[in-house]
C-alpha cells in the first residue's frame, strides 16, 4: 500500500497542478470573456434577430421573416454592386500593400539594423492620428489650389490631376490607411525566418532569388497571410475612404449598411446586410486562424 | 585515447599540397579584432579541428572560410586561388552549422537534395541521389518523405550531414553540430563522422570547444585563444608538448608551479624550496618559469623512493574518476605559501584506506614541461 | 562580373532605405498638410498660402465648445485605459501563459474583434444598447471602445507574456511566495514593459478612434466625431487645427511613453 501512494505521489501532485494551471487560466480569461460575451456576441445575436425582423419596422424578436435577405439578394436590387465594389477593392488594396510593404518589412528585418526600431514607431504612429483626420490632409493635398495643384501653377505648370472624388482615389487612400495592418504581420512573418537557413541555402550554392522562392516566402508565409488576411477584412468593412476622398462617388457595403440604419431608418435591412458581411468576414478569417498557430508566430517557446 | 588511425593520419607521414591556405587572415569588428595573425595551411583529405573556448574568434574564422564574413586584412586561397570575397553559393565548400539550419518546411529527402535542386537537376534524379546519400549516412529509405522536424536530434545531424554531402563540396565545415546530443549519442557520432571521413576522403574542418572531442576525431588541431592560432599540431604534439600554460591548461586539468632563476638552480615561488626543471620547449634562456605537470604523472612517494622533485603535503580530498583515483593534496605551509597539487593515481596503485594522509609527492623533470610566462 | 555581391546587396539596402523613406514621406504627407491649412489666414484654403497666422489655433484653443470635446476625449481615452490594461493583463495571461482547455477557442474570440470592421460594430452595439434600453453617452462609447481597444491591448501584452520564462515564477513560488506576491514580485515587474505599451496603445487608439464613437456616443460628441462632421459641412481651419492638436497630442503621449520605458529599461540591473 505504502509503495503505492509513493509511487502515485508525484503522479497526483502533478495533476493537482495542472488542475490548478487549467482554472487560473480560466479565471484570467474570464474578464476578457464576459466583456466580449456582452459587448461582440450579444451585439452579433441581436444584428441577427433584426434581420429578421418585419423591413422598416423595430419588431425585433416580434416578427420573422426572410424578406430582408430576399431583397439583398434580389438583382434588381444594387447592394450587390456595393457588395462588389468593397471586396474588388479590398482585393486591389491588399495586392498594392503586398508590393509596398515587402521591402519595408523586409528591410526592418535585414537592413535598417538599429534605425529599425525608430522606423517602425513612424509607421505606427498614424495609427494612433484618426483616419478622418489623415484622410483629409489628401482632400487637402489634392483639391483644386490645394498643395499638388497650386506648387505645380506655382511652378508654371498647367496644375494638378483632378484626382479627387473618383473610385482611384478611394482606392489609395485604402491602401494608405491599411499599411501598418499589412507591414508588421509581414515584418512579424519575416523574422520567423531563421537566418541560419538563408546563410545555409546559400552555402549550398542558391541564388537570392531561389532562396527567396524557396526558403524566405515559404517561411514569412504565415505572416503575409494575417497581413493580407487583416487588410482584406478591414478593407471590407471601410467606409471613411469612400466618403472623405472618394465624395461618395461609389457606395461600398459598410456605406450601404450605415445608409439603412440612418438616413432610411430600415434597421432589419441593415441588419441583414450587416449579418451577410459578418459571416463572411468571420468564415474568412477563422479558416485562416484555424490553420495559423498563433503560439508559434508570437513567440511562444 | 590518443591513437590516431594509421590509415587516416595521412597528415603526418605525407604532407599533400595545401587545399585551403590562410595568410594574416584578420576580422574587426569595429574596433575589436575578433580574429588576428592567423596562418594556416589546411591540407587536401585532413581532418583538422579549431578549438578554443568560447569568444576565442573560431566560429568568426570559420565563418570567413565559408564566405558569409569576409577578411578585413589577410588572404584566403583555396587552391591557389584567392577566395576572400567569393560569396558562400559560389565556393565549393559547405557548412553544417551549429543549429543544423535544416528547413523545417521540408522532408528529409528534400533537404538532402536541395543543393541539387539549386543546380536544376530533375525530380527522379534527386530523389535517387538522396537515398544514395541516406544510405552513406545510415538513414533507412523510409525517411525520404518524413517532416524534418519530426526526426530525433541524431537523425537530423545526418540529414544536415548528407545535405553538405549532397552538395559535393571540396571541403566541409563543422561548426560544433554535435554541441546538443548527449553523451553517449555523441560518442557514436564522432566515430561515425570519423568513419565518413576517411570513406570519403574530403577535407573536414571542425570546430569544438570540446578537447576530447578533438582529439578523437582529428588529423591535426589547431588551438585558438583570444582570436589567434596559437598551436597547430597532431593531437599527440598538442598534448605532450603544448607551448604556453594556455595551451597545456585547455588540454585537462595540470599543476603549475612558479619558478625564479637564482644562479644555477631554480627556486620555488609558490611553494618553498629548489627544483629540477627540464630545458624550456622552445630552448628560450629564461628567468622566470612555470612548471606544469599533469596530475597522472605525479606520484606518492614511499619512504627512502627518490624522484627529480619532491613536496611534502596533506592529502584533503579524494575524487573517484572510475577506473583512477585523483587526491588533492595541500603543500608548502602557511607562511611560506600553501598549494594544492593534484595527484592522479590508477585505482591498483590508490593509498590504502589506512595509510596516513601526510604524504610526499614527486614528479620527474622529463615528464614536466617548463613554459615561458 | 560586372557587380560584386557586396556591391549587388549594397545596391539593393540603398534601394530599400529609399523606398521606406518614400513611403513615410507619403505617410506623413496629409497630416503636413492638415498643419499647413491649419496656419492660413482665410477662412478657405488655398495654396501657396498667401498670410499666415495662428489666429484659428487662437479661435480652437477659446471655442468652449472644442473645450468640451477634449474633455469627452481624455475621459473616455482614460477610462478606457485603465479598465482595458486591468483586463487585458489577466487576458494575456491566459491567452501566452496557461494551458487550459479553452484556449484556442479564447484566443480566436479575441481575434476576431480586431478584424471586425468597426462601423459595423458601432452599429451592433448601438443596435445592443438600443435593445436594452440603454441611452447612448460617452460611457456607452467607452465600453464599445473596449470591445474593440482589449483584444489589441491583449495581444500586445501577449507578446511580452511570450517572452517571459515562467519557470521564474515557479522558482519564486518554490521560494516560499504566495500567488499573490508571486504576481506582484515576479509576473507585474517582468510584465511591465508590456503593459505599458499595452497602456499607450489604449490610449491613443480610443483618443483616435471615430467609427465606435459615431455610433455609441449619443449627443456626447468626441474630437474624430466633431472633425468628421465640419469636415462633411461648415468647413473652417479650425478643422485642420484641432486634428493637428490631436495629433500633437498623439505624439507627446507616445514620445513621453517612450521614454518612460528607456527609463523601465535603464533601471533594471545590468
Amino acid at each position: 500500500m505504502a509503495d503505492i501512494a509513493l509511487a502515485r505521489a508525484p503522479e497526483t501532485a502533478r495533476q493537482v497542478r495542472q488542475a490548478r494551471m487549467l482554472s487560473v487560466g480560466a479565471r484570467c480569461a474570464l474578464p476578457v470573456a464576459v466583456l466580449l460575451g456582452i459587448g461582440f456576441l450579444a451585439p452579433m445575436v441581436a444584428i441577427l434577430a433584426y434581420s429578421f425582423a418585419t423591413p422598416r419596422s423595430f419588431d425585433v424578436f416580434r416578427s420573422f421573416t426572410l424578406e430582408n435577405f430576399a431583397s439583398i439578394f434580389d438583382p434588381t436590387n444594387t447592394v450587390w454592386l456595393s457588395f462588389a465594389w468593397s471586396v474588388g477593392f479590398a482585393l486591389f488594396t491588399v495586392a498594392i500593400l503586398a508590393v509596398i510593404a515587402y521591402p519595408i518589412a523586409y528591410g526592418l528585418n535585414a537592413v535598417f539594423g538599429r534605425w529599425a526600431g525608430f522606423i517602425s514607431v513612424l509607421f505606427v504612429f498614424p495609427l494612433f492620428v484618426s483616419e478622418n483626420v489623415r484622410l483629409y490632409g489628401w482632400v487637402l493635398f489634392f483639391i483644386k489650389n490645394g498643395v499638388l495643384d497650386g506648387t505645380l501653377k506655382w511652378l508654371g505648370l498647367p496644375g494638378g490631376p483632378e484626382v479627387l472624388y473618383t473610385p482611384g482615389v478611394t482606392l489609395f487612400g485604402m491602401a494608405y490607411t491599411y499599411l501598418p495592418f499589412m507591414l508588421f504581420p509581414m515584418t512579424l512573418g519575416l523574422a520567423l525566418v531563421p537566418r541560419d537557413l538563408v546563410d545555409a541555402a546559400r552555402d549550398l550554392g542558391a541564388g537570392r532569388l531561389f532562396i527567396w522562392r524557396e526558403i524566405e516566402l515559404p517561411l514569412a508565409m504565415p505572416g503575409i497571410l494575417i497581413g493580407m488576411l487583416l487588410t482584406f477584412v478591414l478593407a471590407i468593412g471601410a467606409t471613411a475612404e469612400a466618403k472623405i476622398l472618394g465624395g461618395q462617388s461609389i457606395i461600398v457595403i459598410s456605406h450601404d449598411i450605415e445608409i439603412a440604419f440612418t438616413y432610411s431608418q430600415n434597421w432589419p435591412l441593415g441588419s441583414a446586410l450587416a449579418v451577410v458581411v459578418s459571416v463572411f468576414i468571420a468564415a474568412l478569417t477563422l479558416t485562416a486562424l484555424s490553420k495559423l498557430d498563433l503560439d508559434r508566430m508570437l513567440g511562444r517557446r | 585515447m590518443l591513437q590516431t588511425l594509421p590509415a587516416a593520419s595521412t597528415a603526418v607521414e605525407a604532407p599533400r599540397l595545401p587545399i585551403l591556405q590562410l595568410v594574416g587572415v584578420r576580422k574587426m569588428f569595429g574596433g575589436f579584432a575578433a580574429v588576428e595573425g592567423i596562418d594556416l595551411d589546411v591540407r587536401e583529405g585532413e581532418f583538422l579541428t579549431i578549438v578554443g573556448p568560447s569568444g576565442s574568434g573560431k566560429t568568426t574564422l570559420l565563418r570567413m572560410l565559408a564566405g558569409m564574413d569576409t577578411p578585413s586584412e589577410g588572404n584566403i586561397t583555396l587552391r591557389g586561388e584567392l577566395i576572400n570575397d567569393v560569396p558562400p553559393n559560389k565556393r565549393p565548400t559547405c557548412l553544417v552549422f551549429q543549429s543544423l539550419a535544416l528547413f523545417p518546411h521540408k522532408s528529409v529527402g528534400e533537404n538532402i537534395a536541395f543543393a541539387l535542386k539549386v543546380k536544376g537537376a530533375d525530380a527522379a534524379t534527386r530523389k535517387k541521389r538522396a537515398l544514395e546519400l541516406m544510405r552513406i549516412v545510415r538513414l533507412p529509405d523510409n525517411y525520404h518523405d518524413k517532416n524534418v522536424m519530426k526526426c530525433s536530434g541524431g537523425e537530423r545531424q545526418r540529414v544536415a550531414l548528407a545535405r553538405a554531402f549532397a552538395y559535393d563540396p571540396e571541403v566541409l565545415f563543422f561548426d560544433e553540430p554535435l554541441s546538443a546530443l548527449d553523451y553517449k549519442l555523441k560518442k557514436a557520432l564522432e566515430k561515425e563522422l570519423k568513419d565518413l571521413h576517411r570513406e570519403t576522403g574530403k577535407t573536414f574542418i571542425y570546430i569544438t570547444h570540446s578537447l576530447e572531442e578533438a582529439m578523437v576525431m582529428s588529423d591535426r588541431i589547431g588551438v585558438m585563444r583570444a582570436g589567434r592560432l596559437v598551436q597547430v599540431g597532431t593531437p599527440e604534439e598538442i598534448y605532450g608538448a603544448p607551448v604556453d600554460r594556455f595551451v597545456s591548461e585547455f588540454v585537462g586539468e595540470v599543476n603549475t608551479l612558479k619558478m625564479k632563476r637564482v644562479g644555477q638552480q631554480w627556486q620555488g615561488v609558490d611553494v618553498p624550496g629548489t627544483f629540477t626543471l627540464g630545458s624550456p620547449q622552445n630552448g628560450a634562456v629564461l628567468d622566470e618559469a612555470f612548471v606544469v605537470i599533469r596530475p597522472e604523472y605525479m606520484r606518492f612517494l614511499a619512504a627512502g623512493e627518490r624522484a627529480d622533485n619532491q613536496l611534502k603535503g596533506t592529502v584533503y580530498n579524494e575524487y573517484s574518476l572510475g577506473s583512477r583515483i585523483q587526491y588533492q593534496v595541500r603543500v608548502g605551509s602557511k607562511d611560506a605559501g600553501e598549494k594544492v597539487m593534484l595527484v592522479e593515481l590508477s585505482r591498483a596503485r590508490a593509498l590504502p584506506p589506512g595509510a596516513s594522509r601526510e604524504v610526499t609527492i614527486g614528479w620527474d623533470a622529463a615528464d614536466a614541461f617548463t613554459l615561458g610566462s | 562580373m560586372a557587380t560584386s555581391p557586396a556591391l549587388a546587396r549594397k545596391r539593393t539596402n540603398a534601394l530599400i532605405w529609399v523606398w521606406t523613406v518614400f513611403v513615410l514621406v507619403a505617410v506623413y504627407l496629409p497630416i503636413l498638410c492638415g498643419a499647413l491649412a491649419s496656419f492660413n489666414k482665410s477662412r478657405y484654403f488655398g495654396f501657396p498660402i498667401k498670410v499666415y497666422a495662428t489666429e484659428w489655433w487662437q479661435k480652437t484653443l477659446d471655442s468652449i465648445e472644442i473645450g468640451m470635446l477634449v474633455r469627452n476625449s481624455i475621459a473616455i481615452a482614460l477610462l478606457v485605459t485603465v479598465i482595458s490594461v486591468v483586463i487585458a493583463t489577466f487576458g494575456a495571461l491566459a491567452f501566452a501563459r496557461y494551458d487550459w482547455k479553452g484556449r484556442r477557442l479564447y484566443q480566436k474570440l479575441i481575434i476576431l474583434p480586431i478584424f471586425f470592421p468597426q462601423p459595423v460594430l458601432g452599429l451592433a452595439l448601438l443596435l445592443g444598447f438600443n435593445a436594452v434600453g440603454i441611452q447612448t453617452s460617452w460611457l456607452t462609447a467607452v465600453f464599445a471602445h473596449l470591445v474593440w481597444i482589449v483584444p489589441v491591448v491583449t495581444l500586445v501584452i501577449a507578446i511580452q507574456v511570450y517572452g517571459f520564462d515562467a519557470s521564474l515564477e515557479e522558482a519564486a513560488y518554490d521560494l516560499g511566495c504566495t500567488r499573490t506576491q508571486v504576481f506582484r514580485e515576479v509576473t507585474l515587474p517582468l510584465l511591465w514593459p508590456g503593459i505599458w505599451s499595452g497602456m499607450l496603445f489604449a490610449f491613443l487608439l480610443s483618443w483616435s478612434n471615430f467609427p465606435l464613437s459615431l455610433y455609441t456616443a449619443g449627443a456626447d460628441s468626441t474630437i474624430p466625431k466633431w472633425l468628421y462632421a465640419k469636415m462633411v459641412a461648415g468647413y473652417t481651419p479650425m478643422v485642420p487645427a484641432l486634428g493637428t492638436m490631436a495629433t500633437l497630442g498623439a505624439a507627446t503621449l507616445l514620445l513621453g511613453g517612450g521614454l518612460v520605458m528607456l527609463l523601465l529599461r535603464r533601471r533594471q540591473p545590468a
